[in-house]
């Protein structure tokens, strides 16, 4: 399978969809769409992981890339992700101390709204 | 794509299978063989979670070599397939490149999902190598790394 991504803007929050397998040959396209957001002012970035089917360090890196460069704006890049084999990666690397993990678009909109 | 499959010996102990795969050292072939080592992996018996861990592994694994590798060569993965376990060495030609690194998120990954990994690094013998070895047991203990 292929990666797909989307993206859409609520408020001020750009909630970018992922559905597929991020790798190695896929991730760059989700980084070159992470720094077109940063680069066009989006700088408050929900990734949606909820249709993720593969993640590996590769797309580990991206986001964590995507990170820097939205907090070089005051801004956040925050994760929605309940699927476990995924979030393993992300707590093999301590990466769950570095990104908000939620559970649904809608709780980390709301979360993202008390923090405006 | 070539894959080989070559039965060395069965007996009581059950199976012990070698299955060798080989591919254009290119990143788009990863998903090909993530999948074939979930096939391999089911064959074993082993556990849904046992074999996301091997998909991810390999996946590391290969990744971290196909950054070292020369363009428009082959990789090769060999699985040998005992009753209990399965282990895979990957390799890659490479010039001029030394050990695979082992302080990044893939090797970090790549060590806690699988139950032993050895990085073969380019040497006197085989000086355009480089390889890595992971075994991984079905119903080993799962190793608690990193924070939770």
């Amino acid at each position: 399978m292929d990666l797909k991504l989307d993206h859409r803007t609520e408020d001020r929050l750009t909630i970018v969809e992922v559905e597929g397998e991020i790798d190695v040959y896929t991730a760059p396209r989700l980084r070159e769409l992470l720094i077109d957001l940063v680069n066009k002012g989006n700088f408050h970035l929900l990734v949606n992981m909820e249709k993720v089917d593969f993640l590996d360090s590769t797309g580990l890196g991206v986001l964590v890339g995507g990170l820097k460069r939205v907090r070089a704006h005051d801004g956040s890049l925050e994760l929605v992700c309940t699927q476990e084999r995924i979030l393993k990666i992300f707590r093999i690397t301590g990466l769950t101390k570095v990104f908000g993990i939620y559970a649904s678009v809608d709780e980390a909109k709301e979360a993202h709204g008390k923090d405006k | 794509m070539t894959e080989e499959t070559e039965t060395r010996a069965e007996g009581v102990a059950g199976i012990r299978d070698v299955v060798s795969i080989r591919l254009p050292a290119a990143s788009a072939y990863l998903s090909v063989l993530r999948t074939a080592t979930a096939g391999l992996a089911a064959r074993l018996d082993f556990t849904l979670d046992e074999i996301e861990d091997l998909r991810i592994a390999v996946d590391e694994a290969c990744a971290m070599l196909l950054s070292e590798a020369v363009p428009g060569t082959d990789l090769t993965a060999e699985f040998e397939l005992t009753g209990q376990e399965m282990q895979v060495r990957v390799e890659v030609a490479t010039v001029g490149s030394s050990a695979p690194k082992r302080d990044d998120f893939a090797w970090m990954v790549l060590t806690a999902l699988a139950d032993d990994v050895d990085a073969v690094a380019p040497s006197q013998g085989f000086p355009d190598r480089m390889a890595i070895v992971l075994r991984k047991r079905r119903g080993a203990a799962q190793r608690t790394a990193g924070p939770a």
